[in-house]
């Protein structure tokens, strides 16, 4: 005889794409940061605030929290007399937005799975 | 946008159609394809002189049997299109620097530098084997030829732009001019009737096709912006 307990299977529980998602990445503004960095190659800070729609200061919070965690560079310099901020992603910071997009990618077909309607 | 972790019941679709979204608008932005075209119809309508003036024309007998020697090419085209892809490249630099992006123009340059080598050294190739051992080719071998000329590279180099670019405009235009490119185009026309300038047909719609290119996507820029 088994002992049924209703725990989840564990098994099941670490392979959901939702328990692999970094928090520092699934929001909606850094992964936006990323995936501009990363298309761009070198993005400026003006272009990430106009792109994204946010004020300076909650732009740079946002920039805080992805470059304490490695997933970008902040290098300053000027053109001319501006003083301009060029955003790049790391290695690092690639591999976590693969990793995101490939596990939204999973929670959608996971979705579309489990909404299939029932015959009978 | 909001600052707050995505909820947990937020839509992944929404997500990924926002990272697609933004991506999307940085290859846009990225994007200076109308002066590419520019520069190389540019460098096709200034080689028609050179063209023309360095041209041997060695006929036989009745006229039947005449040798072409299109000297201006090698004299023109590497300089030219070495110079053109530097200045396409350093072009997207700047304007991709002022948007506040990078650019993704390195490796179009450095495949048109390298496919410009290749058909300089296959045309010396040729220059220096088939006078002393003419023959007939067959017509595969003649587009060929025609593929690794400049106005051949010209476009095979352009659908390297528009892979990097993510281009489908770009690369339905490119299949077009290769096509155009690619096919000889000898509408029987020659300027007085003179056989040295059976090339012009085909060199001025290569530019004139280049050209158009070059306004369409302006034009289709600065509808965007």
């Amino acid at each position: 005889m088994t002992a049924e307990t209703g725990a989840p299977d564990p098994q099941v529980a670490t392979d959901h794409p939702v328990t692999g998602l970094d928090e520092v990445v699934h929001q909606r503004v850094r992964l936006g940061i990323l995936t501009i960095a990363h298309e761009a190659r070198r993005a400026e800070f003006g272009y990430l605030r106009s792109q994204l729609d946010l004020t300076a200061g909650n732009l740079s919070k946002h920039l805080s929290v992805l470059e304490a965690a490695g997933l970008i560079d902040v290098e300053k310099g000027y053109a001319g007399k501006r003083g301009r901020t060029w955003i790049t992603l790391t290695a690092a910071g690639g591999t976590a937005l693969s990793d995101e997009i490939r596990r939204l990618k999973q929670l959608i077909a996971r979705v579309e799975t489990t909404d299939l309607p029932e015959d009978g | 946008m909001t600052t707050d972790p995505v909820p947990a019941g937020a839509d992944p679709r929404r997500l990924l159609s926002d990272v697609r979204t933004l991506a999307h608008r940085v290859r846009v932005d990225q994007r200076v394809t109308w002066f590419a075209l520019l520069v190389l119809a540019a460098v096709t309508f200034v080689g028609i002189p050179f063209d023309y003036y360095f041209l041997v024309l060695r006929c036989v007998g009745d006229g039947t049997g005449c040798q072409f020697s299109r000297q201006g090419v090698l004299y023109y085209w590497p300089p030219a299109l070495l110079l053109a892809y530097a200045a396409i490249a350093v072009c997207y630099l700047r304007v991709a620097r002022a948007r506040g992006v990078g650019a993704r123009v390195l490796p179009y340059a450095l495949t048109g530098v390298g496919l410009t080598v290749l058909f300089t050294a296959a045309w010396i190739a040729a220059r220096m084997y088939f006078p002393t051992h003419p023959q007939q080719f067959p017509e595969w071998v003649l587009v060929l030829d025609r593929l690794i000329a400049p106005w051949g590279t010209i476009g095979v180099a352009l659908l390297v732009l528009a892979r990097l670019e993510r281009n489908v405009g770009l690369l339905v235009f490119t299949l077009g001019y290769l096509t155009v490119a690619l096919v000889p185009i000898d509408f029987g026309w020659h300027w007085q009737g003179r056989d040295d300038t059976a090339f012009l047909p085909q060199q001025i719609v290569n530019g004139t096709v280049l050209l158009l290119g070059a306004i369409g996507f302006a034009l289709a820029g600065r509808r965007r912006r």
